[in-house]
């Protein structure tokens, strides 16, 4: 797995440039180590990619809330402070180093079996997206509704029978 | 025409009567034994708690299963708030899931609840089947065979869900009409169905049934106070391969609490098991009544015999 | 027939030579030995044969619209009441109350009880009627009609009841066939026939017993299959066999009462005099017979509401209609039944005789469609729905008469035996 994490080393790694330089085991990332803009397209089909705005996010939640235990801040959350509490930065911020953009694959579904596997229930890319982004939108009401964060494509229209492909009789309200 | 039989037109009766019987009905009586389900069957652990009600899965299930086109389109939320005959949404032949929305007094937001087969270990649609049409799949499906299907809908009224619809629009070509966990086009190959890898919210968890329910126990354990703490199919009717999380009892949001928390076939098995008894009992339990209720006449006849006999002999004499 | 059987000593037929000696043909026979214009006039004659023109003028349109546009274009076609009149009242009405072919000949054939032979033939027909009508209605049900010897021969599923169903039913109408054969080949004259079928006498009635047995109980126990659809009190899983058993017995014989009863009030002509002297004695008989299979099922009902700990169910609504079915449909014509033959009056016996009919039908209803979804919505059944029901049903009545009036049913045969 770790290997497999480090080739799957994404640009927002990069673009930090960060070469620790310090042992870095206490140390934490700071915002500005982050992007401000990043462009969250990597599944986009039904809806368009969505510009997520890292900089205005990290105004309501610190690091932890979406990044968990891998910026090096204290855990908060008593079920992953009993084995992150002390593991500082990890090797790996971005999102997709961690979730599975095809999550139900067969290969991935395998190595949930192994017994030593304590995230067995670790989200895919596009669930810990959501759960992540809704769960704390419907907290603080931001926007939930689905095209309030990206634009639905033609696939999407033909795929949810609106807009161009709306049924004839139907009407076609697209609320949420 | 003398009633009373011949000893051997008499056995010859009632041999055909209890052969005839036993020849073809002695199939009748295999209740199958307790089946624990396939080992490595899928399933879906379905978390209440997530689901948002975008049907995404509802769009997703219609173009994969190649279902007709909708009244509304998928993006329409007013169809929550249909009732026909006071009941919400349900499947039928035009699609295979729907969501639902409840409200729950005690929450300040609606719960959603998705619906469709769950693919039970031990269907009951498949065990109320006789022609057979039912498939349980090692993968965890629950197929059907239109090929062989005469029509006669039993299986809608043993499924404890109310599943399998009918397509009662085709006079030619009627068939049952439910979801299959996409069988055909995704599970077979270890695909999640459709309506999992739509879901944004991943409230739907597609695996191993036994890694999904170790899942679901670890989200109830490890989130205290956010669930029931019950997992709503790993008993129900002996057990199904589609599992639900809640937050509120199930009763609240439309799920049918008083199933039986073991197959339906249990219940039939108290008369699957007179049937041999009834087969091997009743012949000679009634000629043997017969053989009493006819006694006087046979003896009667006997003793005419005999006087005739006498006087034949008297005359010779 | 009243009309013309006074003015010709030879009609009705019962026997195969005319006055002057020579045969009737089969033709004739068909006609009553009437000619063409007679027998229209006696058919136009019968009102009844005038509702029946008016039912089929609906009905057999809407037939045909179900065979061409679907079951979904005569009923509710609902997901959530699979089963509508077509079976609730068509098969498992109608098996019930045909459960009399097996009563009869297990009483006359197996027990011995000559002094029921008068009326052995017509509660074999009426089995025989209402076995191959229940196939009718099924056949109007099923989605696939045409796929009916699937269960047989294409595909078979032997742990299910209904392939139980399927094959008793299939193997027993066989059986009653056999059984009503005689009759047939009485009156067409071809004895040998007759001679074959008498030797298997025996083991038909025998098999016909077992096939009732399980076949009647099998339509209950489909049942089981919704332990948590159908309410309680009308569902017992344990007993749900026995219960339709039990009450087929009481329900086949209130059948032949019934049949008989119109027989002889409108078909007087048509009974010879062993049957119409008989009658009254075999009715009381009859309901002795029904009376204690009545109580017997009374005693099995509360048996199962004490088993299943379903008291508290009774004093709900569904408990008193519970009751109300009970009472009016069981405990009411099981008293007239037991008056009746402990006075000898007839009538009360042949009014209670309706009512038990009535309160099987009832009850069948209610297990498949009252109490079925007790939780969810009642569902009416669609106008055509109904008026196919009656269609069949008349069908049924019709090709009951046809026989009735031909073969030799409820007379004896006069020509060779």
């Amino acid at each position: 797995m770790r290997t497999r994490k480090k080739v799957m080393r994404t640009a927002l790694a990069l673009t930090m440039g960060g070469i620790m330089l310090s042992p870095g085991h206490l140390l934490s990332m700071e915002v500005e180590d982050a992007p401000e803009m990043v462009t969250i397209e990597s599944m986009a089909n039904l809806y368009g990619p969505v510009e997520f705005n890292h900089l205005m996010h990290t105004e309501y939640a610190s690091c932890e809330e979406c990044h968990h235990h891998t910026t090096g801040d204290k855990v908060v959350d008593s079920n992953c402070a009993r084995c992150h509490s002390n593991s500082g930065e990890g090797d790996e911020v971005t999102c997709t180093g961690c979730h599975e953009t095809n999550r139900f694959n067969k290969d991935y579904l395998k190595t949930l079996e192994s017994p030593e596997l304590y995230h067995i229930d670790k989200p895919g890319l596009k669930g810990a997206y959501h759960l992540n982004c809704m769960g704390c939108h419907e907290i603080i009401s931001g926007p939930t509704g689905c095209q309030e964060c990206h634009t639905m494509t033609e696939a999407g229209e033909r795929r949810f029978n609106t807009g161009t492909f709306a049924p004839a009789k139907g009407t076609s309200s697209s609320g949420h | 025409m003398k009633k009373l039989l011949s000893r051997r037109n008499f056995l010859k009766g009632g041999l055909a009567a209890t052969a005839s019987a036993t020849v073809l009905k002695n199939k009748d009586c295999q209740a199958s034994g307790d089946f624990d389900g396939y080992p490595d069957s899928m399933g879906v652990l379905v978390d209440l708690t997530r689901c948002v009600g975008c049907r995404s899965c509802e769009a997703a299930c219609n173009k994969e299963q190649d279902l007709p086109e909708p009244a509304k389109p998928f993006d329409d939320f007013s169809v929550f708030d249909e009732i026909h005959h006071g009941q919400k949404r349900r499947t039928d032949e035009t699609r295979y899931t729907v969501v639902n929305r409840y409200d729950v007094p005690e929450l300040d937001h609606p719960l959603f609840r998705k619906f469709q087969c769950n693919h039970c270990a031990e269907p009951a649609c498949l065990t109320s089947c006789f022609v057979n049409a039912y498939t349980k799949t090692p993968e965890g499906a629950v197929i059907y065979n239109s090929k062989v299907c005469v029509g006669c809908r039993t299986c809608m009224i043993a499924c404890p869900f109310y599943v399998p619809t009918f397509k009662y629009s085709s006079a030619f070509d009627p068939k049952i009409m439910k979801c299959i966990f996409c069988y055909d086009t995704r599970l077979k190959e270890g695909k999640a169905p459709a309506c999992v890898e739509a879901c944004p919210q991943e409230a739907l968890t597609f695996g191993k049934r036994k890694d999904v329910l170790k899942m679901g126990k670890q989200r109830i354990r490890e989130t205290p106070g956010k669930y029931v703490d019950h997992i709503y199919g790993e008993h129900e009717v002996g057990g199904t391969a589609w599992m639900y999380l809640s937050s509120v009892p199930f009763d609240k949001v439309g799920f049918d609490t008083h199933v039986p928390k073991e197959p339906i076939l249990n219940s039939v098995k108290d008369f699957l098991a007179i049937v041999p008894m009834v087969l091997t009992i009743w012949p000679g339990l009634f000629i043997g009544f017969h053989l009493l209720a006819t006694r006087k006449d046979k003896i009667k006849e006997m003793e005419k015999e005999k006087n005739k006999k006498n006087d034949e002999k008297e005359e010779q004499v | 027939m009243r009309l013309f059987s006074k003015e010709r000593p030879e009609i009705p037929i019962v026997h195969h030579l005319k006055e002057d000696g020579t045969e009737w043909t089969i033709k004739e026979k068909l006609w009553l030995g009437l000619s063409v214009p007679e027998y229209k006039k006696q058919f136009f004659r019968n009102p009844i044969n005038w509702l029946m023109i008016f039912i089929f003028a609906v009905g057999v349109p809407l037939i045909l619209q179900r065979y061409i546009f679907g079951l979904g274009s005569v009923t509710h076609a609902s997901n959530d009441y699979p089963w509508g009149l077509f079976l609730g009242f068509g098969l498992f009405g109608m098996v019930p109350l045909s459960a009399s072919g097996f009563m009869l000949g297990t009483t006359v054939e197996l027990f011995g009880r000559k002094d029921f032979h008068a009326i052995e033939r017509l509660a074999l027909l009426n089995g025989l009627l209402g076995y191959f009508f229940a196939v009718v209605f099924l056949e109007v049900d099923l989605g696939m009609p045409w796929r009916l010897p699937y269960p047989m021969f294409v595909s078979l599923g032997p742990a299910a009841v209904l392939f139980l169903v399927a094959w008793h039913v299939a193997t027993y109408l066989s059986v009653q066939i056999a059984e009503v054969l005689p009759a047939f080949f009485e009156w067409i004259g071809w004895l040998k026939g007759k001679r074959i079928i008498r030797k298997w006498v025996l083991g038909l009635t025998v098999a016909g017993i077992i096939l009732s047995t399980l076949h009647q109980g099998a339509l209950g126990a489909l049942f089981t299959y919704a332990p948590a659809k159908v309410h309680p009190l009308w569902l017992s899983v344990n007993f749900q066999w026995i219960h339709f058993f039990c009450s087929s017995i009481f329900a086949g014989l209130s059948m032949v009462i019934i049949a008989s009863t119109l027989i002889k009030n409108f078909m007087g002509w048509r009974c010879d005099d062993e049957f119409k002297d008989n009658l009254d004695y075999i009715t009381i008989g009859l309901a002795k017979g029904a009376s204690y299979a009545m109580i017997t099922y009374l005693v099995i009902k509360i048996v199962a509401v004490a088993h299943d700990q379903e008291w508290s169910y009774l004093l709900t609504g569904w408990g008193s209609y519970y009751m109300l079915e009970l009472g009016a449909g069981v405990v009411l014509p099981m008293l007239m039944f037991a008056i009746g033959a402990r006075n000898q009056w007839v009538t009360l016996i042949r009014f209670g005789a309706f009512i038990a009919a009535l309160g099987i039908i009832w009850n069948r209803l209610n297990t498949a469609l009252v109490a079925y979804n007790w939780q969810l919505y009642q569902e009416i059944p669609h106008w055509k729905e109904v008026w196919i029901t009656i269609t069949i049903y008349s069908l049924y009545f019709l090709t009951y008469r046809f026989i009735v009036y031909r073969l030799p049913i409820v007379y004896g045969w006069q020509g060779e035996k």
